[in-house]
C-alpha cells in the first residue's frame, strides 16, 4: 500500500471511480485492484415486471434524470456505502456518449448528490494507463458496439482515426433471441476450409420448469456475427485494420505492435486467438497488403480482466490526488456555467486558462502528463 | 397492512424542486421552514455500518479498512446465502505421544440453502472456529501498486511545474533575484519557503517533497512497460467434443460477484464476506437540519431524530365511498386525525378554478365550509372506556362522528367525467403551533408558541364510477 494511505488526516478521502456501460456498471474506489461491485446497469422499477435500462440515449430528459438519479442512489447507499458529499467523482465514459447523457448525468450528480467535483475520463485513455506504455491501439467490444481508437504517444487520442462498428454482445443477443441464421463457421484453426463438427447440445434448465435446448451448431456459429463482414466489408478485425490506416505512418508499427483489447465481449474464450488469426490472414488481403507495411501484431494483456481495465485506469487516474482536483469540473464551475466541458464543443473556455497560454487544446485531451524536464 | 389502510388513495403534494404526490406515511415535515418534504427533497447521508447477518456495529474507519465487508461473516458464492460454520471431530495424533490419536475439531463452512461447502473449493477445514478463512488476494495487487506509484510521481511533477508557473506568471514584478536560477534552486533543495506557505494545507506533497531534496535522481521510480505477447492461448480443442457439464460452469451473476478473479469454474468460487448494509440519516436541504436520524445500535428500529409527516400533519382517510354515478351527487365519508397534544382548527377549501396543482381532479367537490375543531391526542384516552362528552357543538351535516382526537365528515361529489376513476382535490388548512422554536422569554399567561397556519394540497383517489 502506498505509504500516505495510512495518514488518515491529510489529504482528501478516496475518490469514487464509476464506468456505466451499456449492460454492467462497474463501481468501486479510487487506488484499489478492482471495482468493488459489477453490477447490471438496470433498475427495478414497482410498476413494470422487467428492469429499465439505465444507459439509454433515446428518451426524454426528465425521464433519464429519474433513472439515472435512483440508479446513482442505489450505487452510493446499497454498494458504495459511502456519503456523495465527500468524495470527488471519477467516470469513465466512452468517447462517443452523446453530449445529452453526459450532461444529465453531471446534472444528477452535482444537483442533486452534491458531489465536490466530477472528471469525465475517456475509456481508451485510461486503459492505456494500466500498462505504463506510451501508445497503444485500444479496441474495446462492448455490449451495444464495438469501438477502436488509438492512443499515441504521450497519450493523446488520435481522435481522428477512430473506428466503430453495432457489434457487441447485444447483437450477438438479438440473434440469439430470433432464433438465428445460422452462419457457417468461415475460420478454423488448422486452416482447412471444412467446417468441423458442431459441438454437443446443451440442455439448459430455466426457472425450475422449462428446459432450452441449444443445439451445438448455434453454440459455435453464433460469435460468428462478430467476425463475419457485411455488406461494408467491416467486421471487428477490419476495424483495428481500417484505424491503423487512418493513422500516420510513423506510429503505425508501434501502435500494432500494442494492441489492447478491453469490454465484455472480448471475454468470449478463445476470442483473442480469433481476432489475432483475423487480423493476420486479412493484412495478406489485396486492400491492406499496400496500405500496412507492418505485420506484426501483438497484444497485452492489462493486470486486470477485460471488463475491468477501462474502471481499474479510471481508479489509477483517481488516485492521483495532486492532479485530479485541477482536472476536474468542480462544482463551482458547474453552477457557474451550467455545462461540462465537452471535447467536441469548442465553446466552453477552459477552466485555467491561465496556464496554457500557446497550446489551447480541448480538455479532455489535454496531455496525461508531461514530462519535460 | 399497507394495503388495508391503502395508503395510495390519499396523496399530499410536495411542492419541492418537482411537485410530488405522495401519502403521508412516507413524507417528512421541517419543523424549521414548516414545509413537507419527501425522500426526493432531501440530502441523503451514511450514518453508521452494520453486518446483517450478526448485526454487530462497525465503526466508519474500521469499515473503510475492511472495504465494508464484515469480518466473522461469509457469503455462499452459489446463492449469496449466509455461511454458518460447522465442526466435525477428527482424529489427529496427540503432540506429545504420537502412537495415541484424539479428537479435534475441525471447522469448514456449509451454505444451508444450496449445499455448498468449503470442501468443495478445495479450502481447508480450520482448527478454529472464525478468523481462520481468508480470502485469496489479487495476483496483480503489486504491479497496480507500483503502477500508482509511478504515476503519482509524474502527477507530482507536474503539479509542481504549474506552481512553478504560477508563480511566475503571478509575480511580474519580482527582483531580479528572485529568477529562474532562484526557482530551480527552490526545487532542486525542497519546497522552498514561499511555496510552502501558500500551500499550506498539502501535507502529501510535502513528505514528497522532502525526499527529493536528497537529490532528484534518488527517487526516480520508473516502471517497465508492459510487454506485448505474440500468441495468444487458443480455444481449447476439446469445446468441440466435450460435453458441457452445466453445475461445473459459473452463471454471470456468481462471475461479477468476485470482480478480482471472476473464475469460469465453480471449483474456484471462493466465499467472500459479507457486505455491509447502512443506516441513513436525511437532512433538509434548505435549512440543514436533520429531519431523520436512526439509533446507533443495529438491533434498535428508534430514532434520535424523527419528524415524520404524521406526527405533525392532520391525516385524511377515506372511510366509506358510496356507488359514485356520473353528474350525481354522493356523499364520501372521511376521517381526519389530530397528531399533535393540542387542539387543531382544521378548515377545508375547494380548490380554485385556475390552480395549477389541480390537475388530476375528475371530479367536483363540496367541503364543509365551517371549521372542524380535532382535539388533541391524548394517550391515556385509549384506556378510559367512559369517555366524557367533549362538549363540542358539532352540525350533523358536516360530522358524521367524533372520538378523541378524530372525526368523521362528509363531503359531497360530483363525478364529472363518465369513465375512468374519481379523482378529487382540496386545500387542507390547518394551525400548526412550532414547539421547536426558540422560547422567547414570555410573561405569564403568554401563549409561549404562536401558531401559524399551514395549507396542504390533498388528493383523494376514490375509485372507479358504480356500473
Amino acid at each position: 500500500m502506498p505509504l500516505f494511505e495510512g495518514l488518515g488526516s491529510g489529504g482528501e478521502k478516496t475518490a469514487v471511480v464509476v464506468d456505466l456501460g451499456a449492460a454492467y456498471t462497474k463501481c468501486g474506489f479510487a487506488g484499489e485492484t478492482g471495482p468493488r461491485f459489477i453490477i447490471p446497469s438496470e433498475i427495478k422499477r414497482a410498476g413494470s415486471p422487467e428492469a429499465v435500462r439505465v444507459v439509454q440515449y433515446n428518451i426524454n430528459t426528465e425521464e433519464l434524470y429519474s433513472i439515472l438519479k435512483e440508479f446513482v442512489h442505489l450505487l452510493y447507499f446499497r454498494h458504495l456505502l459511502v456519503n456523495p458529499r465527500d468524495r470527488r467523482v471519477v467516470i469513465v465514459e466512452s468517447v462517443l456518449c452523446p453530449s445529452h447523457f453526459r450532461e444529465t448525468l453531471s446534472r444528477v450528480f452535482f444537483k442533486h448528490f452534491e458531489v465536490p467535483s466530477v472528471l469525465f475520463a475517456p475509456s481508451h485513455l485510461m486503459s492505456v494507463m494500466t500498462l505504463g506504455i506510451q501508445s497503444a491501439l485500444v479496441m474495446d467490444c462492448g455490449y451495444t458496439e464495438t469501438l477502436v481508437l488509438p492512443e499515441s504517444l504521450e497519450r493523446v487520442p488520435i481522435l481522428s482515426a477512430w473506428e466503430a462498428l453495432p457489434m457487441g454482445g447485444k447483437a450477438i443477443h438479438r440473434d440469439l433471441q430470433r432464433g438465428m441464421k445460422i452462419q457457417e463457421a468461415r475460420f478454423n484453426l488448422d486452416g482447412s476450409a471444412e467446417r468441423p463438427a458442431p459441438p454437443p447440445d446443451v440442455e439448459y434448465p430455466l426457472d425450475g420448469q422449462k428446459i432450452l435446448h441449444v443445439k451445438g451448431a448455434i453454440r459455435d456459429s453464433v460469435a460468428e456475427m462478430l467476425f463475419e463482414q457485411d455488406n461494408e466489408e467491416k467486421s471487428i478485425a477490419t476495424l483495428l485494420l481500417d484505424t491503423l490506416v487512418k493513422c500516420p505512418i510513423d506510429t503505425r508499427k508501434v501502435l500494432s505492435e500494442n494492441l489492447v483489447i478491453i469490454g465484455g465481449t472480448s471475454m468470449l474464450p478463445g476470442f483473442l486467438h480469433r481476432l489475432l488469426s483475423e487480423i493476420r490472414s486479412l493484412v495478406e488481403k489485396p486492400k491492406y497488403r499496400d496500405a500496412l507495411a507492418t505485420k506484426s501484431f501483438r497484444i497485452h494483456s492489462p493486470p486486470a480482466k477485460p471488463n475491468c481495465t477501462a474502471w481499474l485506469g479510471g481508479a489509477i487516474f483517481g488516485a492521483l490526488q495532486d492532479i485530479l482536483g485541477s482536472r476536474s469540473v468542480s462544482r463551482d464551475y458547474y453552477s457557474e456555467t451550467g455545462r461540462i466541458p465537452d471535447w467536441c464543443c469548442l465553446s466552453t473556455p477552459l477552466p485555467d486558462s491561465v496556464y496554457e497560454a500557446g497550446k489551447m487544446p480541448p480538455p479532455l485531451m489535454k496531455r496525461a502528463f508531461s514530462t519535460e524536464k | 397492512m399497507a394495503t388495508l389502510l391503502q395508503p395510495e388513495k390519499v396523496l399530499y403534494l410536495v411542492r419541492g424542486e418537482k411537485k410530488i404526490r405522495v401519502p403521508l406515511s412516507q413524507l417528512y415535515f421541517c419543523r424549521y421552514c414548516s414545509e413537507l418534504r419527501s425522500l426526493e427533497c432531501v440530502s441523503h447521508e451514511v450514518d453508521s455500518h452494520f453486518c446483517p447477518s450478526c448485526l454487530e456495529n462497525m465503526p466508519s474507519a474500521e469499515a473503510k479498512l475492511k472495504k465494508n465487508r464484515c469480518a466473522n461473516c461469509f457469503d455462499c458464492p452459489c446463492c449469496m446465502h449466509t455461511l454458518s460454520t460447522r465442526a466435525t471431530n477428527i482424529p489427529a495424533p496427540l503432540p506429545d505421544d504420537p502412537t495415541k490419536t484424539t479428537m479435534k475439531k475441525a471447522y469448514y463452512l456449509a451454505c444451508g440453502f444450496c449445499r455448498w461447502t468449503s470442501r468443495d473449493v478445495g479450502m481447508a477445514d480450520k482448527s478454529v472456529a472464525s478468523g481462520g478463512w481468508q480470502e485469496p488476494e489479487n495476483p496483480h495487487t503489486q504491479r497496480i501498486n507500483k503502477l500508482i506509484e509511478y504515476y503519482q510521481q509524474l502527477a507530482q511533477r507536474e503539479k509542481l511545474e504549474r506552481d512553478r508557473k504560477k508563480l511566475a506568471r503571478r509575480r511580474p514584478f519580482m527582483p531580479q533575484a528572485f529568477s529562474q536560477h532562484t526557482i530551480h534552486v527552490v526545487e532542486k533543495y525542497g519546497l522552498g519557503t514561499r511555496l510552502q506557505r501558500q500551500r499550506s494545507g498539502a501535507p502529501i506533497s510535502a513528505l514528497y517533497g522532502l525526499s527529493l531534496k536528497e537529490g532528484e535522481d534518488q527517487k526516480e521510480i520508473t516502471i517497465e512497460p508492459a510487454q506485448a505477447l505474440d500468441e495468444v492461448e487458443p480455444l481449447p480443442e476439446d469445446y468441440y467434443t466435450r460435453p458441457v457439464n452445466l453445475p461445473e460452469v459459473t452463471t454471470l451473476r456468481q462471475r461479477l460477484l468476485q470482480p478480482d478473479f471472476q473464475p469460469a469454474g465453480a471449483s474456484q468460487l471462493h466465499p467472500r464476506h459479507k457486505h455491509l448494509l447502512m443506516k441513513r440519516s436525511l437532512r433538509c436541504r434548505k435549512c440543514e437540519h436533520n429531519l431523520s436520524k436512526p439509533e446507533f445500535n443495529p438491533t434498535s428500529i428508534k430514532f434520535k431524530i424523527q419528524l415524520v409527516a404524521v406526527s405533525y400533519i392532520p391525516e385524511v382517510r377515506i372511510m366509506s365511498i358510496p356507488n359514485l354515478r356520473h353528474m350525481k351527487e354522493s356523499q364520501v365519508l372521511l376521517t381526519l386525525t389530530n397528531p399533535v397534544e393540542n387542539i387543531t382548527h382544521v378548515s377545508l377549501y375547494t380548490c380554485e378554478e385556475e390552480d395549477p396543482d389541480d390537475i388530476n381532479s375528475t371530479a367536483k367537490v363540496l367541503v364543509p365550509s365551517k371549521e372542524l375543531v380535532l382535539s388533541g391526542k391524548d394517550a391515556a384516552a385509549e384506556y378510559d372506556e367512559l369517555a366524557e362528552p367533549q362538549g363540542f357543538q358539532d352540525d350533523p351535516d358536516v360530522v358524521a362522528f367524533r372520538k378523541s382526537n378524530k372525526i368523521g365528515f362528509f363531503i359531497k361529489v360530483v363525478p364529472q367525467r363518465e369513465e375512468g376513476d374519481v379523482t378529487v382535490a382540496f386545500k387542507l388548512r390547518h394551525d400548526f403551533r412550532n414547539l421547536a422554536a426558540p422560547i422567547r422569554p414570555t410573561e405569564e399567561g403568554e401563549a409561549t408558541s404562536e401558531a401559524i397556519w399551514l395549507t396542504h394540497h390533498v388528493e383523494l383517489s376514490l375509485g372507479p364510477l358504480a356500473t
